[in-house]
């Protein structure tokens, strides 16, 4: 009867009860519902991959239209207007959806693994970190679905923001940019940073607290060291441009004048602050990608990494060097001699480390036995990239050089001879490297190689002629050139190289398809690797390790494998075959696992919501701050679920 | 032994003269605003420090890149079967060798870099001819402000062509109207930004006769495309004939 079914007298359970209920169920679910509510690195690893794989075809397909725009003279492909959207969010979306978030999930996928853990310090701000990333980018798309408002020149074009990557003041004021598009850039960079932010946090407390017994800080993994460095580069940085943004928010949304000429405010505090922020941040892009090239080399040449502290230390020294040259984006805008030169200087010396790694670099390969596989090629087409990328750069720190090189085509290609030459090849690598580990399969090692030698190929016609470009006088972000400068050639075959590239990543979406389709046989150890992410089985169980390990060195798996006699000569150790871990039987019942939770998209869902009612309706903003207020509070209360 | 060594020596120093010619050489391909074709004092200077510093470059990338070429041929696998090599760690006078040759020589750049910064940075000479330049979206306009350009009411001379006189040096300043704009005339000076707010200064000559092209350079919205000028350098008595026919003109 229904009273019965009410029983009003039944004791009700505490919210602390009720979350931990919740919880245990949500332990059950299966499919969709265990990847929305997933805690496990590994799983949001692999969803930061696939989404900032999404985003690249995006930005890809971007920088193929701009390409076509550009390859001939007074082309009509693109009006002015699109093409300024296309390369504002090509830009943006490289940098902030693509390079940031494959390096996310660098971190999310290796680093419990390469330091003997169950997960990360902060399961739950890991999930926390990846929606808010999924629901910042989607956010900032979505301006592709707006208009613009009527009676302005931009009558009926797309909402797209339109001011460049770096959105210099005054041009992103209202009375320059009419409609939503800045807003729609400026709210989703700042919830993107909220992402970054809570994953710096979260890396460097798990590498500093969570490192397996035996692991000293100089017994770490590169890649590991490289991450924390970068984690605090994030943290330091993201605050910079936040507080950028929220100035130009407040003069869009609020009539400020931080950045207002006419009442006395300075756009150039516009670009100090965004670049205070933004070469940190160029190093934040490359790091992590310099980290997996330390992994892939001493793993393909069967050597240790040559000078491991050296290239340890410069890598710091970079991070930390790294705050001290912004400026050296501002060259032209006329500081004075006295702040060119300081930052002249400071530039040309942030040569020195870079140059130390490289060496380094070519220190590990030389003497070792060199296996040329996928993995490897990517790696070595990283320093031979980087080293143009690099030395172009020393060219933009002799000033008065970089005043004709400013803003000119020279730029662009130096700064995509870092971040596709180098960060791109960097990523690439570790993908190749660690796909079998996470899928159990490795990737095809025949359309491995078309892809890196199209890639390669491809990347130097598109970019090589950039150069020339720059010095032949073609400035950047302009829609279209003139006939008779000489740069219709250049610009044609830069276009075809870019077309080379995009069909190299058809080449690697056909890998990873036909890859996923073959047995998971690659076992543990595929490459015979130096570190311990490769002693459990492939890919790994969902609680890593069986046992917490015991590290006693660098490269602690090699010197389980093999003995090194008082010649020299290596060996193989005599229980050397028990160095894998055998799956553990049974599901590890007993193995204490972070366990799902709803609040961390509920938490997320808000941010979006807040800067959609800015924009939009006010209404939303307090409904969006109750829901991510409710989700945090929720989480706070939140006890384990056994 | 020695013609062989003697004959490494010859295809360097053929090399090295081949990689200036290269650079040089630049120059002859067309376009106005090729900066390797300089025709003035400032963009001579900056052309000079930038081939030197990339010369020194390229020689460094060759060697890197041959060294990564070179290992990778010599110690790749050869079979399946091999044992691992002897692991060596590091050497730590290979270390300092590597840290302190660069830091020395990109010292030694840093010299000629910041005299240069210092040179090109210094105020205009007195007997300069002042022109301010006014940027504005989508276009440009320079007024003479030295007294002897003035017109009958007073007023300065207002041109939408740079027009200036041969082996003289210009004292630009520049304003902004709206946005940040950059002036850049390739062929004669590297850029300087057009800040609101600011009244950016520069010194630049011309040494050729010519008309050289010149755009915008700071991305400043839908038009800056096509937000160019020209930039007419004359000997002075055509400069000084031009003049005259600009203030008569009613």
């Amino acid at each position: 009867m229904a009273g019965a079914a009410l029983d009003l007298d039944r004791p009700r359970p505490s919210v602390a009860e009720a979350l931990r209920l919740a919880r245990q169920r949500a332990a059950s679910y299966r499919g969709i519902w265990s990847w929305v509510l997933t805690v496990d690195h590994k799983r949001i690893g692999l969803m930061y991959a696939a989404t900032a794989f999404t985003f690249f075809l995006m930005g890809g397909m971007e920088a193929l239209m701009l390409r076509l725009q550009l390859a001939r003279p007074n082309s009509g492909v693109l009006d002015p207007d699109q093409f300024n959207r296309l390369f504002t969010m090509h830009g943006t979306t490289m940098v902030f959806l693509v390079i940031m978030p494959l390096s996310a999930a660098f971190f999310n996928l290796v680093i419990p693994l390469m330091i003997g853990a169950r997960d990360v310090a902060f399961p739950r701000l890991n999930a926390f970190s990846y929606w808010v990333f999924l629901l910042g980018g989607l956010f900032m798309s979505a301006s592709f679905l707006t208009g613009n408002p009527a009676g302005t020149i931009f009558e009926g074009k797309l909402g797209l923001p339109d001011a460049g990557w770096f959105g210099y003041a005054p041009l992103t004021l209202p009375q320059f940019s009419a409609g939503h598009g800045i807003d729609y850039w400026a709210f989703g960079l700042i919830i993107l940073g909220v992402s970054s932010m809570a994953g710096g946090f979260n890396f460097a407390v798990t590498i500093i607290n969570m490192r397996a017994p035996g692991m000293t800080l100089f017994r770490m993994p590169v890649f590991v060291w490289m991450t924390l460095v970068t984690s605090f580069l994030i943290i330091f940085a993201m605050p910079i441009i936040t507080v950028g943004l929220f100035e130009l928010l407040f003069d869009r949304l609020f009539g400020a004048n931080f950045f207002n000429v006419q009442a006395g405010g300075t756009p150039l505090l516009w670009q100090h602050m965004f670049w205070l922020f933004g070469h940190p941040e160029v190093y934040i892009l490359v790091l992590p990608a310099m980290g997996i090239v330390s992994e892939v080399l001493p793993t393909f040449s069967r050597k240790p990494l040559f000078g491991y502290p050296f290239v340890v230390f410069s890598g710091i020294a970079i991070a930390f060097m790294s705050w001290g040259v912004w400026a050296h984006h501002m060259y032209t805008t006329g500081l004075g001699s006295i702040a060119n030169s300081a930052f002249g200087i400071s530039t040309i010396l942030i040569a020195v480390p870079t140059g130390i790694k490289i060496f380094n670099w070519l220190g590990t390969l030389y003497g070792g036995s060199i296996n040329l596989k996928t993995p490897l090629m990517f790696a070595i087409g990283f320093i031979a990239m980087f080293t143009i990328g690099g030395l172009t750069g020393v060219t933009h720190s002799i000033v008065p050089s970089d005043y004709q090189q400013q803003d000119t085509y020279y730029v662009v290609a130096h700064f995509h001879q870092v971040l596709v030459g180098g960060a791109l090849f960097g990523l690439f690598s570790g993908i190749y490297y660690w796909f079998p580990k996470f899928s159990g399969r490795l990737l095809g090692e025949r359309l491995g190689q078309l892809h890196f030698w199209l890639m390669f190929i491809g990347f130097n016609v598109t970019f090589q002629p950039m150069m020339v470009l720059g010095l032949l006088g073609m400035p950047r972000r302009i829609a279209t050139y003139s006939d008779g400068l000489g740069w219709g050639l250049w610009n044609m075959v830069a276009t075809v190289g870019a077309f080379m590239i995009a069909a190299s990543i058809v080449v690697f979406m056909v890998n990873v398809i036909v890859s996923m389709r073959r047995k998971p046989d690659a076992g543990a150890d595929p490459w015979d690797a130096r570190t311990i992410e490769w002693t459990i089985p492939s890919p790994p169980p969902a609680y890593n390790f069986a046992e917490v390990p015991q590290v006693h060195a660098v490269d602690d798996f090699w010197h389980r494998k093999y003995v090194e006699k008082e010649s020299g000569e290596v060996v193989p150790a005599v229980a050397g075959a028990s160095a894998i871990e055998e799956a553990a039987p049974g599901d590890g019942h007993g193995i204490h696992l972070p366990s799902p939770s709803y609040w961390p998209i509920v938490a997320a869902i808000g941010l979006p919501m807040i800067a959609l009612g800015f924009i939009y309706d006010f209404a939303l903003v307090p409904a969006g701050a109750v829901i991510t207020m409710l989700g945090i509070y929720a989480w706070a209360l939140e006890p384990e679920a056994e | 032994m020695r013609l062989r060594r003697s004959v490494l020596r010859l295809a360097t120093g053929a090399a090295l003269l081949a990689l200036v010619a290269l650079f040089m050489g630049c120059g002859a391909f067309g376009g106005d605003q090729n900066t390797f074709a300089p025709e003035g004092d400032v963009a001579d200077e900056q052309r000079d420090l930038f081939v030197i510093v990339t010369i020194i470059a390229t020689i460094i990338l060759i060697g890197v890149i041959a060294a990564l070429v070179y290992i990778m041929v010599r110690y790749r696998r050869r079979s399946p079967d091999e044992p691992p090599p002897k692991q060596v760690h590091g050497n730590t006078r290979l270390e300092l060798a590597w840290t302190i040759a660069p830091a020395l020589l990109l010292l030694g750049i840093a010299v000629p870099t910041v005299a240069s910064i210092i040179d090109l940075g210094r105020e205009a000479k007195d007997d300069a001819l002042h022109v301010h330049v006014v940027a504005f979206r989508f276009d440009w306009r320079f007024q003479y402000t030295d007294p002897e350009f003035a017109d009958a009411g007073g007023e300065p001379l207002t041109a939408e062509e740079l027009h200036i006189p041969v082996d003289r040096e210009i004292a630009v300043e520049l304003e902004s109207q709206d946005v940040i704009h950059s002036f850049w005339v390739p062929k004669l000076a590297g850029k300087l930004d057009v800040m609101p707010g600011r009244h950016n200064r520069m010194w630049f000559n011309a040494t050729e006769p010519g008309v050289y092209a010149a755009q915008c350079a700071e991305f400043c919205g839908i038009g800056h495309s096509i937000m160019k000028f020209t930039v007419v350098a004359e000997e002075p008595a055509g400069f000084e004939a031009w003049v005259d026919e600009q203030l008569s003109a009613p």
